[in-house]
């Protein structure tokens, strides 16, 4: 299992989100994406879920290009965001049950209750979609993704929504996958949380990288660059 | 600037040129030079303009339509650029052709005092224009650059398709469905051409291929502009 | 067999939230009756021409309500971040395509099953021996308009004025469809012979053919951004 990037860029319009990503993940790898708002993290999930496409450059996973029609190379990709995504008028466990099935899984009633046992939602199995609130949402997410298993899953700023037990079931579940030997790479703000939990870091700044380190103790470079674009924050 | 591109000028310019002089003689030939028709006199000659025009946008659809496949296929912004430049000439000499339609059949074969007539033809090529115009308008509505190309690409090609089976479904409905009287589809206006008329219209239409490749090149140009517009972004400040 | 277990999955969803929610059914009716209402007030259609200009008005008013359909097919879906889960499956692009077809047609059905013979009541026409025919055109030619209006409406989702823009591109493409969907029940009215009748039958089955599968093909590239 790898991710290969190679030259990525994706424009709207005149403006460059991303400028000629070269980037490689490895098995096991556990990536913090960090950078400001608007440099990029977030349509870097989207082309490594092939949510969106680059305009030039090209993005293999294990070994397959992520293009249209590419089925295959798309069953290993899981993209975990924290709102949304459940659709609102069928239960938990209809919203697990649908979307396990679609992505090619068959998995008992039996299955699915453990599942959502495992997150804490065992009371709300049989409530709307619409009743859960956002973190129970994210819990619900979080049961999905550890049915599925996807071997690279993204995750786009999950902690806001998460309580205390929340961010604890989100933090073991991802050193699960990890260990599996899946690639997890998470944006977020929250630096002090998953410099704590991750393997590696990467800041984006203006569609570039500016910094990309395994995890070391103590980080002094890290800290370095990350105090150089957002001052305030060190 | 690449020496490429300085070629793709010169030969752009040469162009020009040709449409310049072919415009001018086709202007004068059927205007003036072609011998007047003895019925119809001289509305006749907006056949030298009406004729070239419908022409010439079907030959721009078709390249809609390949520009569109192409686009599908392969995925450069070319052809997208030339599918939709294509369609926007399309448009305008659609149009042209409507107008000078209603002007010549007004003075020849509409009931008096009709501006217009449920003609088979003429409600085909209208449609043309509406199918298309709808085309521009997504495109103009469509923000995002490649999604804007995948759509207009999937219109340009569904639109394609459906021309012959709209064509089929207006015939029957005027043919089976109405009154024969009102019928003008078994002869076009411009059939049984004589030959002292048919060389002003085959001047007059490579006048009108020359202006469409004209155009067409400048908005190529445009869109090679902007390419490169976009490519000093990305390698430009950080 | 995949493709069909996915369609049949995606089906089973929107089904089940149409129950629940029960928003487009109702909303497509009442609008429908509407329209009959309407038409009789634009028209003040005389008792020996209704036959006559029946198929032309239901087939208006189906058009209508189904663009009313159409416009709200994906939209939930988009808003709620849902697609962008269903395009993380890797399903079959062909098969969310199918599901739609099959939904929007479903629901299409349900509304003529009740206009039909509203319209019969309110202007006093006896097409009650016509019904089974009718229906079967109706068959026809709203899986035509599903084919290539659901097409569109994926086309459209991420266009401004999305709602004005569909119908704009989607009439034009339709005319063969809606033709034949007219003339065929004119025919049946009893304006028309049956040579003319099989000729428009077979024109509304090769437009579902042909944009059924080009739907089929190329909605890859119409959902994915």
């Amino acid at each position: 299992m790898g991710v290969v990037l190679r030259r990525v860029s994706k424009s709207y319009g005149f403006f460059w989100a991303l400028r000629e990503i070269d980037l490689t993940f490895n098995k096991g790898d556990c990536v913090a994406l960090l950078g400001p708002n608007g440099a990029g993290k977030t349509t870097l999930l989207k082309l490594l879920s092939a949510l969106l496409y680059p305009t030039s450059g090209e993005i293999e996973v294990d070994g397959q290009t992520l293009k249209q029609g590419n089925l295959q190379a798309r069953s290993t990709v899981g993209l975990l965001s924290p709102d949304g995504q459940i659709y609102d008028k069928l239960t938990a466990k209809e919203n697990l049950q649908f979307f396990t099935a679609l992505s090619g899984n068959n998995f008992s009633p039996r299955d699915l209750d453990h599942a959502l046992g495992q997150v804490g939602l065992s009371s709300w199995s049989d409530a709307y979609g619409s009743s859960l609130s956002h973190g129970m949402k994210c819990r619900l997410a979080i049961a999905k993704w550890s049915l599925i298993e996807p071997s690279l899953l993204l995750l786009d700023e999950p902690y806001g929504v998460l309580d205390g037990s929340g961010v604890d079931l989100l933090e073991s579940f991802l050193k699960r996958l990890c260990q599996k030997g899946a690639i997890v790479v998470m944006a977020t703000h929250n630096v002090q949380r998953v410099l704590a939990l991750c393997t590696r870091a990467l800041i984006l700044n203006g569609g570039k990288v500016i910094f990309d380190e395994p995890r070391q103790e103590p980080w002094k470079s890290f800290h370095a660059a990350f105090a150089d674009f957002l001052p305030s924050e060190e | 600037m690449p020496t490429s591109a300085k070629g793709t000028g010169k030969t752009r310019k040469v162009l020009g040129a040709l449409v310049f002089i072919f415009v001018l003689l086709g202007l004068y030939w059927g205007l003036l030079h072609a011998p007047t028709h003895p019925v119809q006199l001289d509305i006749q000659r907006i056949m030298y303009l009406h004729i070239p025009s419908i022409l010439t946008a079907y030959l721009a659809f078709f390249i809609v339509f390949v520009g569109s496949c192409l686009y599908l296929w392969k995925g450069e912004r070319r052809d997208d650029i030339l599918a939709n430049s294509a369609a926007e000439i399309g448009v305008l000499l659609t149009a042209v052709t409507i107008i000078t339609g209603i002007l010549w059949g007004k003075k020849t074969w509409f009931s008096p005092g009709d501006w217009w007539t449920w003609d088979a033809r003429l409600t085909l090529t209208a449609l043309l224009l509406l199918i298309f115009v709808g085309y521009l308008m997504l495109r103009a509505l469509i923000e995002d650059e490649r999604r804007g190309a995948v759509c207009g690409a999937v219109l340009g090609i569904i639109g394609f398709l459906d021309i012959p089976l709209i064509h089929m479904a207006v015939h029957w409905f005027q043919t089976l469905h109405q009154a024969p009287s009102i019928l003008q589809t078994e002869k076009a206006p411009w059939e049984n051409i004589p030959p002292d008329w048919l060389v002003p219209l085959s001047i007059n239409f490579i006048a009108f291929i020359l202006l469409f490749f004209y155009l067409l090149s400048l908005r190529l140009h445009v869109g090679e502009i902007e390419e490169e517009i976009k490519k000093l972004k990305l390698y430009g400040r950080a | 067999m995949n493709i069909l277990r996915q369609t049949y999955w995606l089906l089973w969803k929107d089904v089940l939230l149409e129950i629940r929610r029960r928003e487009s059914l109702l909303s497509m009716f009442f609008f429908g009756t509407i329209l009959l209402f309407l038409f009789h007030f634009s028209f003040e259609i005389p008792r020996d021409k209704t036959a006559a200009m029946a198929p032309g008005l239901l087939w208006l008013a189906f058009i209508f309500t189904g663009t009313l359909a159409l416009t709200q097919l994906f939209q939930d879906e988009k808003e709620s971040q849902c697609l962008d889960a269903l395009l993380l499956c890797p399903m079959d692009r062909g098969a969310l395509y199918l599901a739609k077809v099959l939904f929007n047609f479903l629901i299409m059905m349900l509304v003529e099953l009740v206009i039909f013979p509203l319209f019969g009541i309110l202007f006093n026409l006896d097409l009650w021996n016509l019904l089974p025919s009718l229906f079967g055109v109706a068959l026809l030619g709203t899986l035509g308009f599903c084919v290539l209006g659901t097409l569109f409406s994926a086309l459209t989702l991420r266009a401004r004025a999305k709602e004005l823009l569909l119908p704009l591109i989607l009439f034009p493409l339709m005319i063969p469809s809606i033709l034949g969907a007219i003339r065929a029940m004119q025919i049946i009215f009893g304006a028309g012979n049956s040579e003319e009748l099989f000729q428009w039958i077979r024109m509304l089955i090769v437009f579902d053919v042909i944009f059924m599968t080009v739907g089929f093909l190329i909605f890859e590239w119409v959902i994915e951004e």
